[in-house]
């Protein structure tokens, strides 16, 4: 407890709390000298006054906390050693400031099964008030936090979506972290501070987001549209600030991430012979480097309406609300291509390893990451087809939107292609493999009816619309983000987690979520809308609801028993300090768990990343390096 | 054109860029008066932006070769560090692209009522201080401590008067003269809204930019930086010319384009 108090997370939070307090006072002192108001109830201070002070809040958590101690030393022109070393050992490691990337992997990783879990017990609220038609717990004389029990279940269902976003971000920042860098053989990430940096200003986004649960709420979803989020209570400002926070996390990861790619890769490691995986980061990283800048904009547009009644987005004082939207989808959407990219990413890296063969279409691949990530910047007005914008964007826009599908397509063909004639083996994290190629093509088959302007008009809106992304996001990002902590688990701890147990979670968490989507979709059609907390039991889903929401919660009871067991194996798993999984991937060719700066003896790429089963056939040699020579 | 040029040549191609952009802001402002031709605006804004990068940011040196250097030579880190900035400053671009976005879809054809002498006269300045910064730089990449400082110092200066122009004096005048609704006006229509936050959101990054100027200034008082070594000194010259850019393109959305309303 001692430690933990000492360490950069605690001083962090206790610094955001003294930050919010004094930047919250400061506001409130000058607006009284001003003799505006000052202390308003429910929530004591004024909207501004929080505004301010959830700013220097996150800013008194970065400073801190440390991570920012090098730069402020840079400023005063005081040199730093270019690597430091970590003083913790164990659990302190990753609850303190490090550089290692390896360290940060997991700490991304932690912070977004910690979000995951929040967002999912949010989701198993709301979705138990919708197991019967009627209201049942979530009633009108419900009250919490200033809310009754509909106003409630609209918070729950708003910040499920954006906590679960903001975790997939972190989840995919953790594996990209850990591995990329291990599969080009660079020793760090090309900007250690920014690394750490970019982790630690997620913590202090992650408290604003619950803060906005607190504070009255957000009733918008988690698009957050004007007109209404400008008029919602205090919370909607937490809920923005806290993405636009987390949104930097994103952003600087990218930069840092295209850098080390761009400079860092081992000698040989040319363009075609890059892992997949790293072409995914890097198409990934495209993305989250620009767009993300948009949805921040965005948000801060409303929150600048909200404060200083700057009419952006009010009809009444000649604001455009659609614009907001074309502001926020221009991001929101090619953000769903970061959460799954990454995620397809894994599932065409590890393939191969698990049928034997060589990754089929190799270039074809690595292309189409890169052009979902192109084409993904326009189209997002598909969005869009029934909130009044100009009918002639409506055509262009489902074509480029159906235009995704080809790279998509590309992929499937690649993937059965490969597991084609394979010897396949079945470990946990193939299962999840297996498992993400099942689902997302469920979620690929049921987009072109959403981007499809004529039948959109009618699924906008629905429940469709719900499960259909579930399945493109549980299949892009949950299910291979399950297989990359099986697979890469002993790589970082030198234990491999319990087969059993995984492939419990597997056998649980599958059916009942293709149950959970295909029972989604089936009441969207029926007439079920999305985002509400009751409906008509004249439509017949009374039915349906109940079966989603024992689906709902078996899902959580997998993810119970995999956070057990992603614990209990980091003390008591089974040795694995070789080449578990026979892979000739170079961060498995050396014993785990990995060393502090990685690769002892450089490697070259000699060969091709994924000839599996060919004769003779070597995709790295580790050389020492001559004496005084240069790379 | 050779990149590896003397002290002197390097001031002069400094001198000449300087003059062509000059010359092009004042064709840009008859432009505007005379015949308003917004994609002739939009051309010679380009322009103005291709210069400024290739001159004074010397966008090209991120095409530089060094694979043959040791990846961790200053040299080297210092190609990787140059591709990060750009990266950075490309991510910053969109945010500055979203407003004038959101200006032309409020906005149109139309623009505030603005002081235009003011508008001239801070847009002027802001070219000078980018002048006066590529100078500094120039004066570092040859060992020149004392002249980086002294250019830096004018630099600072002439970037604190547009600061002060523009949220000090701009934003006043506009509000009291009626030309926008003051700022904080809850009545304020789209039209303040947008050169509120167009302003402002530029202003912020001559803030930061002057912060970032005076800790450069003052570790190269300390004696930080060195002919070889500076890339404190190369970032915030490229971050200086970064925020001057985005102004080419403000300058006209704001002041220049459409009727004024």
């Amino acid at each position: 407890m001692k430690k933990f108090v000492k360490s950069a997370l605690a001083r962090g939070l206790f610094w955001q709390a003294v930050g919010l307090l004094v930047g919250a006072g400061l506001v409130t002192g000058i607006r009284a000298i001003m003799g505006l108001s000052t202390i308003v109830q429910p929530f004591f201070f004024t909207e501004p006054a929080w505004v301010f002070g959830a700013f220097v809040g996150v800013i008194s958590f970065l400073v801190g906390s440390g991570v920012t101690s090098d730069w402020i030393k840079w400023a005063r022109g005081i040199d730093t050693p270019e690597h430091h070393e970590d003083h913790y050992a164990g659990w302190e490691k990753f609850v303190n400031v490090s550089m290692d990337h390896k360290v940060i992997g997991i700490q991304y990783t932690m912070t977004a099964l910690v979000l995951i879990s929040l967002g999912g017990l949010f989701a198993l609220i709301f979705r138990a008030e919708l197991a019967a038609s009627g209201l049942q717990f979530l009633t009108q004389e419900f009250k919490l936090f200033e809310q009754n029990g509909l106003q409630l279940y609209n918070s729950l269902m708003s910040l499920h979506g954006m906590v679960m976003i903001v975790s997939i971000l972190l989840g995919t920042a953790g594996f990209i972290n850990y591995v990329v860098p291990l599969l080009i053989g660079a020793q760090d990430m090309a900007f250690p501070r920014m690394n750490a940096f970019a982790y630690w200003i997620a913590p202090p986004a992650a408290v604003l987001l619950v803060l906005s649960l607190i504070l009255g709420g957000v009733d918008t979803g988690w698009t957050g549209y004007p007109p209404l989020s400008a008029h919602s209570p205090l919370g909607m400002q937490m809920f923005f600030l806290g993405v636009f926070v987390a949104g930097w996390s994103s952003i600087l990861g990218a930069l840092n991430n295209i850098v080390t790619v761009l400079r860092m890769r081992a000698k040989g490691m040319s363009a075609w012979r890059m892992p997949i995986l790293v072409w995914a980061a890097v198409a990934t990283s495209i993305i989250s480097l620009t767009a993300t800048q948009l949805i921040g904009l965005s948000f801060q547009l409303v929150m600048f309406q909200r404060l200083f009644g700057m009419g952006f987005f009010d009809p009444d004082k000649g604001g455009n609300p659609v614009l907001f939207q074309h502001l926020f989808w221009f991001y929101s959407h090619p953000a769903v291509y970061v959460f799954i990219l990454p995620g397809l990413g894994v599932v065409s890296e590890l393939l191969p390893v698990f049928v034997r063969k060589p990754l089929f279409g190799y270039r074809w691949i690595a292309m189409s990451s890169l052009g979902i990530a192109l084409v993904g910047f326009v189209v997002w007005a598909h969005h869009m087809f029934t909130s009044g914008m100009n009918e002639y964007l409506r055509v262009p826009f489902m074509y480029s939107t159906l235009l995704v599908a080809i790279p998509t397509g590309v992929k499937f063909f690649s993937w059965v292609a490969t597991i084609w004639n394979g010897k396949i083996t079945t470990p946990t994290p193939m299962l999840f493999v297996l498992g993400a190629i099942v689902v997302f093509l469920m979620g690929g088959l049921s987009g072109p009816p959403n981007a499809t302007v004529s039948t959109d008009l009618h699924l906008h809106d629905t429940y469709f619309i719900v499960g259909h992304f579930h399945d493109t996001i549980f299949g892009g990002f949950v299910f291979p983000f399950f297989a990359a902590l099986y697979y890469w688990f002993p790589k970082a701890t030198g234990r491999r987690m319990n087969e059993t147990l995984g492939k419990l979670h597997f056998w649980l968490m599958t059916p009942s979520f293709l149950v959970l989507t295909l029972a989604m979709m089936r009441v969207g059609l029926i007439g079920m809308r999305r985002r509400i907390a009751d409906y008509d039991p004249g439509l017949g889903i009374d039915t349906y609801h109940l079966v989603m929401t024992i689906a709902g919660f078996l899902i959580g009871l997998s993810v119970v028993i995999f956070i057990y067991n992603f614990f209990n194996s980091i003390k008591n798993g089974e040795k694995a300090e070789g080449n578990l999984w026979n892979s000739r991937s170079p961060e498995w060719l050396v014993p785990s768990p990995m060393p502090a700066h990685n690769y002892e003896t450089p490697f070259e790429v000699v060969g091709e990343p994924y000839d599996y089963g060919l004769k003779d056939s070597q995709f790295v040699k580790f050389v020492e390096p001559a004496k005084g020579a240069h790379k | 054109m050779s990149h590896s040029q003397d002290k002197s040549s390097a001031f002069g191609q400094g001198v000449v860029i300087f003059v062509y952009l000059a010359v092009l802001t004042a064709l840009e402002f008859f432009i505007a008066i005379s015949f308003n031709a917004v994609p002739l605006l939009v051309v010679v804004a380009i322009v103005k932006a291709a210069l400024v990068m290739y001159y004074y940011m010397h966008v090209y040196q991120l095409n530089k070769d060094d694979s043959n250097l040791d990846p961790h030579s200053y040299e080297y880190r210092m190609g990787s560090d140059r591709i990060g900035l750009w990266l950075f400053l490309l991510s910053d671009a969109f945010v500055f692209a979203g407003l004038l976005v959101t200006r032309i879809n409020l906005l149109g054809m139309t623009r505030p009522h603005l002081n235009q002498t003011l508008g001239l006269i801070v847009t002027a300045v802001l070219l000078i201080s980018s002048f006066f910064m590529n100078r500094g730089e120039t004066a570092m990449k040859h060992g020149d401590r004392k002249g980086f400082m002294t250019n830096t110092l004018i630099t600072f200066v002439l970037g604190l008067g547009f600061l002060i122009g523009v949220v000090f004096v701009e934003w006043r005048l506009a509000a009291a003269e009626k030309l926008v609704a003051s700022f904080g006006n809850p009545t304020d229509g789209p039209v303040g809204a947008v050169f509120y936050m167009m302003t402002g959101m530029h202003a912020f990054h001559v803030f930061t930019g002057l912060i970032f100027l005076a800790v450069v200034w003052n570790n190269a008082r300390k004696g930080v930086y060195s002919q070889e070594k500076h890339w404190g000194v190369e970032a915030a010259a490229v971050y200086w010319h970064f925020v001057d850019l985005v102004w080419i393109f403000f300058y006209p959305a704001l002041y220049l384009i459409g009727t004024a309303i």
